[in-house]
This record gives C-alpha cells, structure tokens and sequence, in this order.
C-alpha cells in the first residue's frame, strides 16, 4: 500500500511466510516489490535477539532500496 | 465472464476441481452452466453485477461467481438471498476480509440469520444441533460463503489463509437465532433494523466453546453465575480478546439460559453490560502469563477485554439444556474485524421449480 504511494517500501518477510508474500505481492499486481526474507520466528524471540535480526539485515534493506530506485 | 473447464464426466470434473484447490477439500457439486444460471435467476440479479472484491487475492465477486461457489456447495436457489447477503458483508471494508483470510489465527465467518429469510429461505436451523450436520441450509449457505472465500477470495491454507490451525467452522458456520424461544427481542432490532427486516450478521469467529451451568432455582443468584462463568469462557486470558482487546465476540444462550436472565428481569442490554462487567483482567494476571502481549506500564486498573458491551453481540439458538456457547474472536485487523450486518434482499428473486436433469 505504501509502495503504491510511491513511497519507497521494502517488506520485512519471515522465511516461512515467503510464499504468502509471493502470493500478495501478485494480486497486489507488484511481483517485483522489494523484500528481505528474515528467519523465522522473529516475534517472542526477545528484543535482543530483534536487534540482532534488525542489525543483520540493514544491508540487505538498503540494496533492495537501491535496486529499486 | 466465468471461464469454463471441461471434464469427461461428473466425477473427473470433481477431480478436476480439487485438483485445481477449488474446493474445501469435500466433494462438491459441478457449477455447470445450467447449475450456475438456475441460481443466478434465482437471485433477480444481473449475473455481470459486481458485489465487490474478495481479499487476499482481490477477486471480484459478480452474482455470477457468488452462484458458482454456491452451487458447488449445495444451494438451492431459496438460498441464494442469505448466500448474497452474507458475501456482502465480508466485502464490506469493515469486515477486514484480505487480513482475516490471512491471519495465522483460527478465525471463520459465523452467519447469524435473523427475520423471515430463516424460513423463507431454506428453513435455517437455529434449534438442535444448529451449528452441526444436519441442516440442508445452514450447511450449504455456510459452505458457499468459504467457497466464495477460496476461489474469488483466494483463500488457500499455507499460502494465503495462514490459519496455524483452523477450525471446523471454516468449512461451514451457519446458524439462525431462534427467535420463537427467545425472551429477549431479535438481535438484529438490538443493531437498528426493523423486526420484519431479514438480516444477516457475519463476524469473524473461533470455533464455538462450551459454556456449562446448572440452574439452582435462585433467581437473581443464577443470573449472577451464568453471567460470570460466560464471561470466563468469552475473554478468559488465553483468548485474543483477553490479551489483544477492543474486537467483539458472540454469546448464543440456549433457550434455558436465556429463560434464567429474563426470570431475572434483565434484558439483552443488561446481559450485555453484565458481560462487559465481568470481562475484565486485573493487570498482573495479564503481565504474569500474556508473554509479548502483557501490558506495559504500571496501571493498576482492570483492564476490560471489550470496548463497549455493545460489542459482545448475544442471541439465543440451540436445544434447550444445561450448554451455551461462546465465540471469542481475532480482534485484529484495521477495524478489529468489524461485525456486518446487512438485510437480505427478497423482493428481487424469482420463484424457480426444481426441474431435475438428466
């Protein structure tokens, strides 16, 4: 929904909900939305290891706003 | 336009259809063009007019399809008032649908029947066994909803409908208030609509918990202590409604229990506020076993799992006994998966014979 503001928007997709994000992102019409697969589970494994998992993935973040661009 | 399929036969079409996850996993009947048209006439609508769109996958939901899925549930064209009805209402932007479908919680939408379409239009059921097999209505009207739900909505489990789990009631969820044996109004005249008005009330729901409680014969005391171990089942701390707050939830009294509250001289409304009452958690119970959704702060106040009493929606279906139910709810979504109501249209169909082909 974002995306389609054209803000720029990346979606944040455990492993194990990959294929539900393939599956949004084509009835949405945008099969090309940037995404950055996290592991899964990230909620209720603690704040710590939240930030480990956000800090790990900022480069992944920012190349697929690049990519995008 | 629906595109067709071919099939060698009755049973390679239904092979066919499950093999191309259009059905909820039982046999269906074939939507054959006769099939489909007989329910569409049926409906008084133009089979091209647009009811809305279906998330997650934004299908869009013509009379057309709607009759589709309805015949591949068992509908018969009496039913297709509630069926089109009901399918308005998930449409409805309220309702959540595209998040609902999605969610990993075990979530279905319950259709309560109110006013004359529960006998004009099939003879729901809101006696014995309303939510059980057994109801040529209740059964197929559901079913059309959550075949309406995968194959315009695209609703597939791991996929597009992550229910961890699910519950029966994703296959059918159906029932009518029984409003002959109630003490207490219709509920849809409790939600603004006119006693002779037909109305269906869809809210996303668990599968239904049974509340057990057996009258003393004091009056007051029994009101008391049926409203408080209802409250239990409805917002105990495992349910969402305890931890995640602010969505609704359905209470079906059984015609006995109902009798207990109006011996009581309370009506629907102060069943509702006596619900509300109780539906409370103190802060540290929530902090000591809610996990990632205790509340923060150090409030010390009750924290009430409902908004208002007007949303613990309370009507009276079942045989009469010792058992009511209970429907806790998801209370997510950007309207905390609204309740919909929406009046069935009868005016506009037309009488159809059944003319058994061969």
């Amino acid at each position: 929904m974002v995306a389609n503001l054209g803000i720029p928007a990346v979606a944040l997709v455990t492993e194990k909900f990959w294929p539900q994000g393939d599956f949004v992102a084509g009835s949405i019409g945008m099969p090309d939305i940037p995404r950055v697969k996290l592991p899964h589970p990230v909620a209720g494994t603690g704040a710590e290891n939240m930030r480990r998992v956000a800090q790990s993935i900022v480069p992944d973040i920012l190349a697929a706003l690049r990519r995008d661009a | 336009m629906t595109a067709m399929l071919s099939a060698a036969d009755e049973m390679a079409a239904v092979e066919h259809l499950h093999a191309l996850r259009c059905t909820d996993g039982l046999p269906v009947i074939v939507p054959t063009a006769e099939r489909v048209n007989r329910l569409v006439l049926a409906t008084g609508l133009d089979p091209d007019m647009v009811l809305g769109t279906m998330g997650p996958a934004g299908g869009v939901a013509t009379v057309e399809k709607v009759a589709v899925a309805a015949v591949m549930a068992g509908c018969l064209p009496d039913h297709m008032p509630v069926v089109i009805a009901a399918v308005k209402a998930v449409i409805d932007p309220a309702f959540d649908l595209t998040e609902m479908q999605s969610t990993t919680h075990c979530t279905a939408p319950l259709i309560i029947v109110n006013g004359p379409a529960r006998a004009a239009c099939g003879g729901i059921s809101g006696g014995f066994g309303a939510l059980g097999p057994g109801h040529r209505a209740n059964a197929s009207i559901g079913r059309a909803l959550r075949l309406a739900m995968i194959n315009i909505g695209g609703a597939r489990p791991g996929e597009s409908d992550m229910a961890l789990l699910g519950h029966p009631g994703k296959f059918t969820y159906c029932l009518a208030e029984d409003e002959e044996n109630s003490p207490f109004p219709p509920l849809h005249t409790a939600l603004g609509f006119a006693p002779e008005d037909s109305v269906v009330t869809v809210i996303g729901a668990e599968a239904p918990h049974s509340v057990l409680y057996s009258p003393t014969g004091e009056i007051a005391e029994d009101a008391r202590r049926l409203a408080q171990v209802l409250a239990i089942g409805l917002a105990n701390v495992a349910t969402n409604n305890a931890q995640l707050r602010n969505g609704a939830a359905v209470v079906v009294l059984n015609p006995e229990h109902a009798q207990v509250f109006q011996k009581a001289n309370l009506s629907r409304e102060a069943i509702q506020k006596a619900l509300f009452g109780y539906c409370f958690h103190r802060p540290e119970t929530l902090k000591a076993v809610a996990g990632g959704f205790a509340p923060k702060g150090d409030d010390r106040g009750p924290i009430h799992a409902f908004r208002t009493h007007e949303d613990i929606l309370v009507l009276v279906a079942g045989g009469t006994g010792l058992y009511s139910m209970v429907m806790p709810t998801w209370c997510a979504g950007p309207h905390v998966n609204r309740f919909v109501s929406k009046t069935v249209e009868m005016n506009a169909f037309c009488e159809v014979t059944f003319q058994p082909t061969h």
